[in-house]
């Protein structure tokens, strides 16, 4: 059953295969000058052109307009799509997710991500600086792929052209905003990394018996 | 032969010499048995039970880690029951270990993480109710126990290699932590080995702790710049915050075989930075070209002080570094009676030691290594150690065997009478023994407070020795009669088993000593300091009037108490010029800094390597691989002992220049971790002998110099002799450290 369909792969030779292939009826290419000039006068008056006029004109009137009115207009972003990152904040608490560990810091292949840690007053690990140079990013997603705490992610707002390069490593605009964390709305990238689906199933427990 | 064990581990025939464990013969032919509490330099602590092994006509399992093999027996290092045995001790190991590894301090560097994945553990199967472990934080030193497996690593360090004997094991199975001994705070010296040995993230230094990880930190091995032991260390570096320069994050150390004290490991950050700007550079040229002498520092590295060497022949200068004139003079004198241009001794020879007497010294704080050396001689050979000195030392108290108190100045005297009742049947020649036997014993035991029974109950308790070592202090080498005293020292060493260790006084006294030819230093003006004072200022120190690299930031060799020549590397940049450049100005063409290091002092046993051939490491096994041991030379032994000086006498308020612990020189000054305690420690009774109470701010007037401290009543020490840091001062100490002193109250303007 394999190695059939391995065999199957390799044959190149596809009308042998399947007979819903054919050829299609090309006409040779004209080779002298006379021949050249008649397909020029052929296809330029054939009256093509009118069909695509036709076809906007019309529409024009029905005001069926398909085009989206960017930016008053945007269209919805796919969940995996990897744009400008974002910062998340964990659903029991608030608080901020990003445990310092460096991972990202270390992963990213283009050195836009720098962070700085310290103990804090409760002596558990503060991230007192992060920083993601987006001029520099080229969002492979490797940052959110190895993040062990799904913190930091990639989001939809990928309209980040500024005149200040500086404007493109701001921590507080990545990260989640309270009022949309208690309004229960952030969203969770769906890209590599995530969890996938059952995995409350596969988590193993730590034994409570005590 | 007879101290040979044959026997064979895994079928492989191997021989233990007598007094190997069979988990260190194993390792020596690179068996594996898996450890957990295991550290080569201290006992074992056999708390882990991970190295089982099984042996033949053995019920039940043996400790490798402190089994003795005997003749023939065979050995299985890895069976099913064996494994089954470790597994289980594993998974115990990690029942409600944190499940924070993305957090901890350790960031992977860590054995149990390493030793879990070894034996596949990826779930809990025990169960155990957690309880509240909260941190402990002990200044330097932070301690989490929950995160603690209770190896006693941090616990056998302390006592057995230090001597500190700070912390002990809390017992109370499961709820079992590790607590400062006797005191509810840690009160220790602060070398920061527990950190070092530590598996897991429990002991933690708490100025680096969460700042970086292990992984991200560049590691660039070199020699410790703070003290003549030569320690090697690994500076640890990496970009300073989000866009800054690289930085020392922390200092780590090979713990398996060698320590480092806590200023090695804490006091790293003495950098400096410095952008080349040649209207300080043409300063500085012309600051020598007029120069009627150079005063330099013995905090620099050989390469530095032949390139001053040379800059003396090309310019006619004069060369003024006290410390090392004062160790070359001794050392002359000594080889002129020993007949060998270096000491006989070294760390290791200490260590090895069943006998040692230390003269002179206020070693735990002059020289910590030889502290650690003298502790790992006391614990694991019993060795007995005389400690002659006018004070005594608190930190030396669980090592020292026998106290030898003498009266402030009368080293000669007592360097007198430790080589008559030692060399007591030895084969002296003429001229020798004569002045020997003509020692007035009466006026010097009268003189130096030290009874003739002192020095036979010495005696008698080195009589079973094997192996004995006499150290020697700087207050020898600065004594007014030091050649007298280097030339008993000689003798000692040339007469009886004896081996010598001088310790020098700063990081490269000893190279310094090797390599330049040094003038008395004369209070005139014209000097250029180099590290030094002088009217021009060429140092790596805030003062300096041309900044030159800092120890950590420059290559370069120094030599130190094992006579060895260890290289230093570089771990921070530094863009500023150097005195090599400065040796280019005056035609003194090298490219590079390092490329005198093959052409130091031949006739001083330098050899003719390039740096760059100088390894840097200890082998699997802890031998030193660092540099190499300067050739032994021989000299003419011309030297003739002197009758004895009449004994100098120190009435009143004596002040010992002496440094707090973890402090040596300006650098460990600026660093910002180490405690800077400046206080003029004295005993009631000196309190009473200079009418100041605790708290008082006092002046102390000496010969050399005229200093303002505050008192504190230290109930550790006794006697009318104070203790007076130099550390701070950013002048010369190197003369005789104890001073008579006037001390006066300040009254508050």
């Amino acid at each position: 059953m394999h190695n059939e369909h391995n065999e199957h792969l390799k044959n190149r030779n596809v009308s042998e295969l399947d007979v819903n292939y054919y050829m299609v009826d090309i006409k040779d290419y004209p080779t002298d000058s006379w021949g050249k000039f008649k397909r020029v006068v052929q296809r330029s008056f054939r009256g093509e052109l009118f069909v695509g006029l036709w076809v906007v004109l019309r529409e024009m009137i029905r005001f069926d307009i398909h085009t989206v009115k960017y930016p008053e207009e945007k269209m919805p972003i796919g969940p995996r799509y990897r744009a400008v990152h974002e910062m998340k904040r964990l659903w029991e608490s608030d608080t901020e997710r990003c445990i310092g560990c460096g991972l990202c810091e270390k992963i990213c292949i283009s050195n836009c991500i720098r962070i700085d840690t310290k103990i804090d007053e409760n002596s558990r690990k503060e991230v007192s600086e992060y920083s993601i140079n987006l001029g520099r990013c080229i969002f492979c997603g490797y940052c959110a792929e190895v993040c062990p705490e799904l913190a930091i992610t990639h989001g939809g707002e990928y309209e980040n052209a500024s005149d200040q390069r500086e404007h493109f490593i701001m921590y507080q605009d990545m990260l989640t905003p309270l009022d949309t964390m208690k309004a229960g709305a952030q969203r969770e990238f769906e890209g590599f990394g995530a969890i996938t689906p059952h995995e409350d199933e596969r988590v193993k427990k730590t034994p409570l018996a005590y | 032969m007879k101290n040979l064990v044959n026997f064979k581990i895994n079928g492989i025939s191997v021989v233990a010499q007598k007094g190997e464990t069979i988990l260190s013969v194993a390792r020596k032919n690179e068996i594996y048995i898996p450890t957990m509490c295991y550290i080569s330099k201290t006992s074992p602590c056999a708390s882990c039970r991970m190295c089982v092994v099984e042996a033949s006509g053995m019920d039940g399992f043996v400790l490798s880690c402190n089994t003795p093999p005997v003749e023939g027996v065979e050995i299985t290092t890895d069976s099913a029951a064996l494994n089954h045995e470790r597994v289980n001790i594993m998974k115990l190991y990690d029942v409600n270990h944190p499940l924070e590894c993305g957090v901890c301090d350790k960031s992977g560097d860590c054995d149990l993480q390493n030793k879990t994945l070894e034996f596949g553990l990826s779930a809990q199967s025990f169960s155990a109710k957690d309880q509240l472990r909260p941190i402990k934080h002990w200044g330097l030193i932070d301690y989490e126990p929950s995160l603690c497996i209770m190896c006693e690593k941090c616990v056998h360090v302390c006592n057995e290699v230090i001597g500190d004997d700070a912390i002990e094991v809390k017992f109370g199975g499961y709820s079992s932590t590790i607590i400062p001994k006797n005191s509810e705070m840690l009160d220790c010296t602060f070398c920061g080995e527990c950190i070092a040995v530590c598996p897991v993230g429990a002991l933690t230094s708490s100025g680096f702790r969460y700042r970086a990880n292990a992984w991200e930190l560049e590691k660039i091995p070199s020699t410790c710049a703070h003290c003549s032991a030569g320690c090697p260390l690994e500076y640890e570096t990496r970009h300073a915050s989000i866009n800054e320069n690289e930085k020392i994050y922390r200092v780590k150390n090979n713990f398996e075989f060698s320590s480092l004290c806590g200023a090695g490991r804490f006091g790293f950050d003495f950098d400096t930075s410095a952008k080349k700007e040649a209207s300080s550079f043409e300063l500085a040229i012309k600051a020598i070209e007029s120069a009627k002498a150079i005063r330099f520092s013995s905090i620099i590295t050989n390469e530095e002080a032949h390139i001053l060497e040379l800059l003396k022949d090309k310019l006619g200068l004069k060369l003024f570094n006290e410390d090392a004139r004062k160790f070359a003079e001794f050392m002359r004198a000594y080889s002129s009676v020993s007949g060998k241009l270096h000491h006989s001794g070294s760390l290791d020879a200490i260590k090895k030691s069943d006998a040692v007497i230390v003269i002179g010294s206020r070693i735990a704080t002059d020289n910590p290594g030889v502290r650690y050396a003298l502790t790992t001689a006391s614990k694991h050979s019993g060795a007995k150690i005389v400690y002659a000195h006018p004070l005594e030392d608190i930190l030396m108290q669980n090592v020292i065997t026998q106290m030898m108190k003498y009266e402030v100045g009368t080293e000669e005297g007592v360097m007198a009478l430790l080589t008559h009742s030692i060399l007591i049947g030895a084969d002296l020649d003429e001229s020798e023994r004569a002045i020997i036997d003509e020692l007035d014993l009466g006026y010097l035991c009268a003189e130096t407070n030290i009874g003739e029974e002192e020095f036979s109950l010495m005696i008698k308790s080195f009589s079973r020795a094997t192996k004995k070592t006499l150290i020697i202090g700087n207050d020898l080498i600065a004594h007014a009669r030091s050649q007298n005293i280097a030339k008993f020292a000689a003798l000692i060493e040339k007469y009886s088993d004896f081996c010598v260790v001088v310790v020098p006084r700063e990081v490269n006294t000893l190279g310094v000593s090797l390599i330049n030819s040094l003038d008395a230093d004369e209070n005139i003006s014209g000097v250029v300091g180099y590290g030094a004072n002088g009217d021009f200022k060429i140092s790596s120190l805030a003062d300096a009037n041309l900044v030159v690299p800092a120890f950590n930031q420059q290559e370069g060799t120094v030599v130190s108490i094992d006579n060895r020549v260890l290289p230093i590397n570089v771990a921070l940049g530094f863009d500023g010029y150097t005195l090599n450049d400065i040796a280019k100005a005056f035609g003194i063409d090298r490219e590079n800094t390092i490329d005198y290091t093959k052409l130091l002092n031949k006739k001083s046993g330098f050899k003719e390597i390039e740096f760059d051939n100088l390894e840097n490491f200890l082998s699997p096994f802890g031998e030193d691989n660092r540099g190499y041991i300067l050739d032994e030379v021989e000299c003419l032994m011309d030297g003739e002992l002197d009758e004895l000086d009449d004994m100098p006498e120190f009435n009143g308020t004596i002040i010992y220049h002496a440094d707090p612990v973890l402090q040596f020189n300006s650098y460990t000054n600026i660093t910002t971790q180490l405690p800077k305690d400046s206080y003029l420690r004295g005993s009631e009774q000196f309190s009473v002998a200079a009418r100041i109470a605790d708290g008082d701010l006092v002046e102390i007037k000496t010969d050399s110099s005229t200093i303002r401290r505050v008192f504190k009543l230290d109930g550790e020490l006794k006697g009318t002799v104070a203790l007076s840091p130099t550390y701070d001062l950013n002048s010369d100490f190197s003369g005789y450290r104890f001073e008579k002193s006037k001390i006066a109250r300040v009254i508050n303007e």
